[in-house]
């Protein structure tokens, strides 16, 4: 149908159809991308009414930047901590709940509603909750693991970072693993209890390597929250005590805003993007590799 | 084929209708904008201010009020900074959205940034009433560009019903003036059975205001500080044997021991100073008189509370025993890049109006507690905090605050002093990462 017609008549079809996203695509995203990448060529500092180019000073300082660095370290150990706890509780809760446990939708979106908070307010409760709450307990019932505030230490304040991520995270991706383990074939596994395979060797065996795609989404997405995470950083710890949970976002930012240096700060986010973006698709084209047709 | 063909239509027709409208729209902003800019429908004039004081965003919508009726041709609106936000980088938000506000509040350190795009205001007939070097750090190259809002100091405020009792008698603010004496305070608070102070571990009080009073103190002659600030630029300065440091950091290590919050130094906030001072459970707290309505909700001393310097040394006069740091905090910039010469004329009189109208004047001072920082306002300050300033400040016994400092100065010093309280280093660790912030700053 289309076909019989001149090339210049199919270009217009096309225009038709994706033309008005992919102008929104441009406007919105390529445009301020390259314009964001010329800007880590200036030495702008948000506000002033000139900006001179300086080459590539801006990603020298970047790599001078031992906070930055240092920022970037942490939030690498708060990826893999994240990554982990919430994929393996996510299938965990997904699991249990497809086994046709009484209750289980209202379960699935009591997991699932936690995601519909946004991280501010999420930040601000976690952090009622870290400061006063559980302080509160812990003088009362005198467990001395709560009798002070978890967010006054750098490591502890760490790690109320990871379990409000996979709190908030791990009911979202479950819906995934929802979704994944209700697609894998009955027949299949009801050949395997036949030929007498028990539940781990059908697990291991049959279920997960059919729902290799859900993973790769959900491992996926869970990387890249885990490394562009901002707000229930902001909302929760403020980077603080003494700026020792500042993950990488928190730190480009304040480069940007706070030092006032907007090309610098442009800079390390250029750089945090290809990192990330490095990462995530080695991920999903090993993992493709892993699926497996039923 | 036919059946395409419609489709292409409609949905070519619904395209349009999305663009049409979303124009529409957008026009309609850029009208209600641009409404502000060239005088709306009425034949008013419309002009904003961006409010960083969010203590005063009530005060300042009744002020606008005020303003609004004695001229009612102009109609001002309160625009706040929200909340953890910081004026720079709303404003700079704006500016790059292409709908500034009329006026912005700025901080001091901040104007000299905006120099391009805001007005220059030397020939306002305010420049001539300002108290002494209110407009030093905002004059550039002989051009003032701001206008001075509020004068804003700080120290350790008492409670006077606690440390009389402390004392037994009529406590005297001026014999505290020695690390010594301030010790012994201390001692007879918790002596008469109450918590000696609080000492709030926000970086922004730990580095902006507790930490500079290191380089404050170094001299009484501002050109000395400034050479001192060159020097730690410069990586010249040894801070770890610097005696103004050390003295300062000596009565730190006193605050630390009488402090309340020992036991977990980091978990305090800022909410929880003003209720342990005002309810009387601790005689002292360390911080400025922008505390007074937090601090007044919790009053029990019959509002009788003022400031005691913060010693750097064991020597009664040594520069800073004595002098409390107060310094103009707040600066009104108006646009020039976007707004109308209308807009700016009505700016330009909303901040004549604070400064010579009865109205403005009540506004300023009795409505938001602020400090003028006006010499012809002869109003005395409302409040208990400003009053105690404002009288240092007439004996002579201010010291300038450093508000000219690099904008992360608070953030990184302020890390650096939380990990000193909180012990996980030492005075030599704390000496040499402040010098290695100095040696790395932009600016």
């Amino acid at each position: 149908m289309v076909t019989d017609k001149g090339v210049w008549s199919r270009l217009r079809l096309r225009l038709l159809f994706t033309g008005p996203t992919l102008f929104a695509f441009v406007a919105v995203m390529i445009v301020p991308f390259l314009y964001g990448i010329y800007l880590t060529f200036t030495n702008w500092d948000g506000i002033s009414t000139t900006q001179s180019l300086v080459g590539f000073q801006n990603y020298g300082s970047v790599f001078k930047d031992a906070e930055f660095w240092k920022s970037f370290g942490l939030t690498l150990k708060y990826v893999l901590f994240t990554v982990v706890f919430i994929n393996v509780l996510a299938f965990l809760l997904a699991y249990l709940l497809t086994k046709g446990l009484k209750g289980q939708s209202f379960f699935r979106a009591g997991f699932f509603l936690p995601n519909l908070l946004g991280g501010i307010v999420l930040g601000f409760i976690w952090q009622f909750i870290f400061n006063n709450v559980l302080v509160f307990l812990g003088q009362k019932m005198g467990i001395g693991l709560f009798s002070t505030s978890w967010l006054s230490d750098p490591n502890r304040a760490f790690w109320t970072l990871v379990i409000v991520a996979v709190w908030q995270y791990a009911g979202y991706m479950m819906v995934i693993y929802v979704a994944g383990l209700t697609g894998v074939p009955g027949d299949i596994l009801e050949a395997a209890s036949i030929d007498g395979a028990n539940g781990w060797l059908k697990m291991t065996r049959m279920t997960i390597p059919l729902m290799v795609p859900s993973f790769i989404v959900c491992i996926f997405l869970s990387l890249q929250r885990g490394f562009m995470v901002y707000d229930v950083n902001l909302a929760l710890t403020k980077g603080g005590p003494f700026k020792s949970t500042e993950l990488v976002s928190m730190h480009v930012y304040q480069k940007a805003f706070l030092s006032r240096d907007y090309g610098v700060g442009q800079a390390e986010a250029l750089v945090l993007f290809l990192i990330v973006a490095v990462i995530t698709l080695l991920q999903v084209y090993f993992s493709k590799k892993m699926e497996v047709e039923a | 084929m036919k059946h395409v063909k419609k489709m292409k239509w409609f949905i070519l027709s619904l395209t349009l209708i999305l663009i049409l409208s979303a124009c529409s729209s957008s026009g309609g902003d850029t009208e209600s904008a641009n409404g502000g800019q060239n005088g709306s429908s009425d034949g008013g004039i419309k002009i904003t201010l961006l409010n960083s004081k969010s203590e005063i965003q009530p005060q300042l919508e009744e002020a606008a009020k005020a303003f609004h009726e004695a001229n009612p041709t102009i109609s001002l609106e309160i625009q706040p900074v929200p909340n953890g936000g910081s004026p720079f980088e709303r404003a700079s938000t704006l500016y790059a959205s292409g709908n500034p506000p009329t006026m912005i509040m700025l901080d001091t350190g901040d104007v000299a940034k905006f120099k391009d795009r805001i007005l220059d205001l030397s020939g306002e007939k305010w420049n001539a009433d300002t108290v002494d070097h209110a407009l030093d750090l905002t004059t550039i190259d002989g051009k003032n560009y701001a206008f001075p809002l509020a004068v804003e100091g700080y120290g350790f405020i008492y409670n006077k019903a606690v440390v009389d009792k402390a004392v037994g008698g009529s406590f005297d603010p001026s014999t505290i003036n020695t690390t010594a004496s301030l010790e012994n305070l201390f001692k007879q608070i918790e002596a008469s059975g109450k918590k000696a102070l609080v000492v709030s571990p926000m970086d922004w009080s730990l580095g902006a205001h507790y930490f500079s009073l290191a380089y404050a103190g170094q001299d009484k002659d501002m050109t000395k500080v400034n050479a001192f600030i060159d020097d730690l630029r410069a990586s010249k300065v040894d801070l770890a044997s610097n005696k103004v440091f050390n003295g300062l950091m000596d009565t730190f290590d006193v605050m630390t021991k009488y402090n309340i919050d020992q036991a977990s130094p980091l978990a305090g906030t800022y909410e929880r100073g003003p209720e342990l001072l005002g309810k009387g459970e601790v005689g002292i707290w360390f911080m400025g008189n922008w505390a007074w309505p937090q601090i007044s909700s919790f009053d029990t001393a019959n509002k009788e509370y003022g400031f005691l310097p913060v010693p750097i040394s064991n020597t009664a006069g040594d520069y800073g025993n004595q002098e409390i740091s107060s310094a103009v905090s707040k600066r009104i910039v108006i646009d020039k890049e976007k707004s109308t010469s209308e807009q700016q004329d009505a700016a330009k009189k909303f901040l004549n109006w604070i400064v010579y109208e009865q109205q403005g004047q009540d506004f300023l001072v009795n409505k938001a507690n602020i400090i003028p920082a006006f010499k012809n306002i002869t109003l005395p300050a409302a409040d208990p905090l400003g009053k105690s300033i404002q009288d240092y400040i007439a004996r002579g016994k201010s010291e300038q605050s450093m508000s000219d400092l690099p904008a992360d100065h608070w953030a990184n010093v302020g890390a650096s002093m939380q990990k000193y309280l909180a012990k996980q280093s030492d005075r030599a660790a704390l000496a040499k990462e402040v010098e290695q912030y100095w040696t790395n700053v932009k600016e």
